[in-house]
């Protein structure tokens, strides 16, 4: 199908999700103001979830109606099924943060845990028009705009305990390590820039290729600024060696904002890696002409990414900064798929991604239950004897951990067998190595989320009355259960369906 | 490689000037401190407290409104100068970019950001 490139004003049809989360970010601010106390925050949720509705329904729309590919506003924005995909995964994972941040009520409620809402609720919004903007960038610049819109407002959520001082040292580091980072990663642009005289991706990767071909391998000057840009890319996926931020502003920032920052940026991340890589770089081409040293680079990030993430994650109490360490691991099986460079690899990505939205935001819940009911408490102490104390919630909790091990019969282990199948259909002997190191790294995952169940099952607390989880966040939690359970005994049409958005990726 | 020498030639020749100058005023300069010298200049008067004073966080919000506006200005006045080419679609576009930002300025004014004292 030909690429169709559109003006600024044709562009806006295509553009509809993220105009209506705009809308939805202005009208949140006004309801903010000018809203009755007693509604104000039934309001702001009501609205968050309908443009997050409208968002994920039109782009499961454009998917339906295989619309695109297009190029949007001059060829800023791409327009195809990569894009409206994420758009879906996006909406789903926001919804849920918004759900998930909806404060307790109640007398014994601590009034700053219902202080600045509309901010809160405004910024998500925010946020979620950056990932968007992420997954369909098509343009260098639109690629560091968007991710400089999802880093900003990660800092000020990050810190939105106020009166906190770990929040206030997470989303410190976490200003200093993204200003780096991202100057790091425009210095990478710079070079890619100053060689392909474009910043069009699909220009820069006719430029790089004639290259190529011209000299027979991949021009140096391409290779440090890929090397740079990765920076930039690491960062925001929380690969070694950017992950330092993760830990603290993982356990610093509120319970709603780390699991949104552990899924849904990390998700936005390897969007546009996957883009840039493909689209600029041309990575994906089944036959190169030469060899290109992209998978080596990206098998090297992936082993040290999940070997650092799981050793860190053994001896944390803390099961807010675990989860932190497991996510830094989870990036790292991820980029396995990644380091492939083809479809089977991209499409191993997204369904992992999608696996991964519903357990790890149902485990960052399940902690968010717990630590509500035992006075902000996250460590492992907390979880002793939840069996008893709370069955259901402890049930759901063995259905994350397990499948973020990576164990059948659940999710994790589906999303986790399409990673390898990918890594190993490629063949080489390189491909094998990165597979070894990531069963490895996947059974040593195994001993500190067993360190979880443990305590859930095996351990007796202080206290044995029952835990009281709010409905909300219980019902929640069932809900990220169920599909956790069922996409690891019939997981067919999501696969077919996330494969089939993504084969004609370039 | 060549045509760049006369620019290196360019650097060279400014950078020994300055160092010249400074080194030059340091070891030829005569030096006769007297503790009125020594006194943080405050245009003549008498200085009071230390010279490093915090300043309030206040004038960093304003700061940032004010540049908020200002790159609205940027932007309205090329507009203003094409008014006539870009037609209603120009009109469209920027009556909902001030649009935007008259709710923003709503929004400031309402939370008290504009309130020097509060």
């Amino acid at each position: 199908m030909e690429t169709r490139t559109f003006d600024n004003v044709a562009s806006l049809a295509y553009f509809a999700p993220e105009l209506g989360l705009i809308a939805a970010v202005l009208l949140l601010v006004v309801w903010d103001l000018a809203s009755p106390a007693r509604l104000k925050i039934a309001g702001l949720v009501v609205i968050s979830l309908a443009a997050l509705a409208w968002s994920g329904g039109m782009g499961a729309y454009f998917l339906a109606k295989d619309a695109g590919p297009h190029e949007l506003f001059h060829g800023l924005l791409a327009f195809d099924r990569f894009s409206n995909l994420f758009r879906v995964i996006f909406a789903f994972v926001t919804g849920a943060i918004v759900l998930f941040s909806v404060p307790p009520r109640g007398p014994g409620v601590a009034p700053e845990l219902r202080r600045d809402q509309g901010e809160f609720f405004t910024l998500i919004l925010v946020l979620s028009l950056g990932m968007n903007l992420m997954a369909a960038s098509r343009h260098l610049l639109l690629i560091y705009l968007s991710l400089e819109l999802v880093s900003v407002m990660s800092f000020v959520l990050a810190g939105f305990k106020i009166n906190d001082a770990r929040s206030s040292e997470g989303a410190l580091k976490y200003v200093i390590f993204g200003g780096v980072a991202s100057g790091i990663m425009l210095y990478g642009m710079s070079w890619i820039f100053g060689i392909t005289a474009s910043m069009h991706l699909g220009e820069c990767a006719a430029r790089i290729a004639a290259l190529t071909a011209q000299q027979g391998k991949v021009p140096e000057v391409v290779f440090v600024g890929t090397a740079c840009m990765l920076a930039g890319f690491g960062y925001k996926i929380s690969a070694a060696p950017f992950h330092m931020w993760t830990p603290d502003v993982y356990e610093g920032a509120p319970t709603p904002v780390t699991a949104f920052l552990s899924v849904g940026p990390k998700a936005a991340g390897f969007a546009v890696l996957v883009r840039f890589f493909s689209d600029a770089l041309g990575a994906g081409s089944a036959s190169p002409a030469v060899a290109t040293p992209w998978p080596v680079l990206a098998g090297c990030l992936a082993m040290a990414t999940m070997t650092i993430g799981n050793l860190s994650a053994l001896g944390q109490e803390n099961v807010k900064r675990m989860l932190a360490y497991s996510s830094i691991a989870h990036a790292g099986y991820m980029l396995l798929g990644f380091s492939v460079f083809s479809d089977a690899g991209v499409a191993a990505i997204a369904f992992y991604i999608v696996t991964y939205c519903f357990m790890n935001l149902g485990a960052f819940m399940v902690v968010m239950a717990v630590a509500e009911q035992s006075g902000g408490d996250e460590t492992l102490s907390a979880f002793r004897g939840l069996g008893r104390r709370a069955p259901l919630v402890a049930a759901a909790m063995v259905v994350f951990l397990v499948s973020l091990t990576g164990l059948p019969p659940t999710a994790g282990f589906v999303g986790k067998f399409y990673l390898f199948s990918a890594l190993l259909t490629a063949g080489g002997a390189w491909r094998w190595v990165l597979a070894i190191v990531g069963v490895v790294n996947s059974v040593i995952s195994l001993f500190y989320y067993a360190r979880v169940l443990r305590a859930m099952y095996l351990e007796k607390g202080e206290r044995t009355e029952p835990v009281a989880v709010r409905p909300l966040l219980g019902a929640t939690t069932c809900a990220l259960a169920v599909p956790t359970l069922l996409l690891g005994v019939y997981w067919g049409p999501v696969y077919d369906f996330v494969a089939s958005s993504l084969s004609m990726l370039r | 490689m060549a045509t760049y020498i006369p620019l290196f030639l360019l650097f060279l020749v400014a950078a020994i000037i300055a160092l010249a100058m400074f080194t030059l005023t340091s070891l030829l300069g005569p030096r006769n401190p007297t503790p009125e010298k020594m006194m943080p200049y405050e245009c003549g008067s008498d200085s009071t407290g230390g010279r490093f004073v915090k300043p309030s966080v206040k004038f960093y919000l304003t700061a940032i409104l004010f540049v908020v506006f200002d790159i609205e200005a940027v932007l309205i006045y090329p507009w203003t100068v094409q008014f006539r080419s870009l037609g209603w679609t120009g009109l469209a576009t920027m009556s909902s970019f001030v649009a935007m930002l008259a709710v923003v300025l709503v929004y400031v004014w309402k939370k008290g950001a504009l309130e020097w004292e509060k």
